[in-house]
């Protein structure tokens, strides 16, 4: 009897073993399938000005006390890469080497704007923190509120006639690049890109 | 009488343990700037100490999984440790500040908080406390062997399943919603 016991325990200890080696593989799996089929671009979200309007103007100091205008046709003829952070965000600390990286490449074309909101005495400590004093650096609640900015980082491209050529809630580099690549194409965002070449939903 | 539990799976829940709080520790110091980048999103500490605390904590955890393998009562140590992560996760929860880092994963998975944190974390505590009662006097024979080995891998796996489809919960969420 004990042996029988002994034999249909070591069996069960076997088996419960394997399923539980099966359910991990196949939750492993589920996580993979949703890091394939989930959007490569920027997130696009809904309020604010939609792509293809005219983005709100805006005449502003930014925190080192420079007049930066927002909106309207720019007077270099350059686009304007529109960036919300903050110095409580992990992920826009992250962002900032991108989003430098990229203003570089893009500067022919594109000026890059950082905008904020709160207490302008932290965003000049975090200005310092990452030398971002190269770059205008406006904290504005209003602007905020005008492009309906939600979750951060949050980055809107507007041409330099001033229509909003694309936006979203960028976390990578991939996304920042998905808002010029999005101009360049003409469509609204990624999503719309793959909806209108017959990706697969 | 005093409350006493099983030796073999007491042995187990240590062992579980162990691991659990290795490997954790393990993660932080691989990546040590991303568990300060977290420790820092919880806003729970002043900036200047964050370096200092995110050291102290990796040590608190390689202590009491040290401690694990020789004493049943370093469990209370280890549900200490779980309990204040729970803690830190519950006061910013209520902060309404779910968007920040979890750290709980490891670097690899950024991990929104969530309340299913707490209730994993909650079993945790259980068990760590279940850990840390003493021992029946029980000969251990080969068969506990098998069963301690067993129990643990199968709370490796196991643990390993929830937190996969932990981190995968938001991932899902932006798929509806999107």
């Amino acid at each position: 009897m004990e042996q029988a016991l002994l034999v249909s325990n070591v069996l069960l200890w076997i088996a419960v073993l394997a399923l539980g080696a099966i359910v991990f593989a196949l939750v492993r799996q589920i996580g993979v399938l949703y890091e394939r089929v989930a959007p490569a671009g920027a997130l696009m979200l809904a309020g604010g000005p939609k792509v293809g309007e005219a983005a709100p103007h805006f005449a502003l100091d930014d925190v080192l006390g420079r007049a930066v205008a927002l909106g309207g046709a720019d007077a270099e003829g350059r686009s304007t890469l529109l960036l919300w952070v903050s110095p409580t965000c992990p992920v826009c600390k992250t962002l900032l080497p991108v989003a430098k990286s990229l203003a570089a490449r893009e500067a022919r074309r594109a000026r890059l704007v950082f905008a904020s909101d709160g207490n302008a005495e932290d965003h000049l400590a975090f200005v310092r923190a990452h030398a971002l004093d190269a770059y205008p650096y406006v904290v504005s609640t209003d602007l905020g509120l005008a492009h309906q900015v939600g979750k951060l980082p949050h980055a809107v491209l507007i041409d330099a006639a001033g229509i909003v050529r694309a936006k979203g809630l960028v976390n990578s580099r991939e996304h920042l690049e998905s808002l010029f690549e999005a101009m360049d194409q003409g469509v609204a965002s990624i999503q719309e890109f793959v909806a209108r070449s017959g990706g697969s939903r | 009488m005093e409350v006493s539990l099983d030796p073999a799976l007491g042995l187990a829940l240590r062992g579980g343990l162990v691991l659990l709080l290795g490997s954790a520790a393990w993660h932080k110091l691989r990546d040590l700037a991303a568990f300060r980048a977290a420790l820092a999103g919880y806003r729970l500490l002043p900036e200047r100490a964050i370096a200092l605390a995110a050291i102290l904590f990796v040590a608190a955890e390689l202590v009491t999984a040290g401690a694990l393998l020789f004493s049943a009562s370093a469990g209370y140590a280890a549900a200490a440790l779980l309990a204040l992560y729970s803690l830190a996760i519950g006061v910013n929860l209520a902060r309404g500040r779910r968007e920040i880092d979890c750290g709980c994963f490891g670097p690899a998975a950024r991990q929104p908080l969530s309340p299913a944190l707490l209730v994993r974390n909650a079993a945790l505590v259980a068990l760590a406390l279940l850990a840390a009662l003493p021992a029946q006097p029980r000969p251990l024979v080969w068969v506990d062997g098998l069963t301690i080995a067993a129990a643990i891998g199968l709370g490796v796996l196991l643990h390993g399943s929830v937190n996969t489809l932990l981190a995968n919960a938001p991932r899902l969420r932006a798929l509806r919603g999107a």
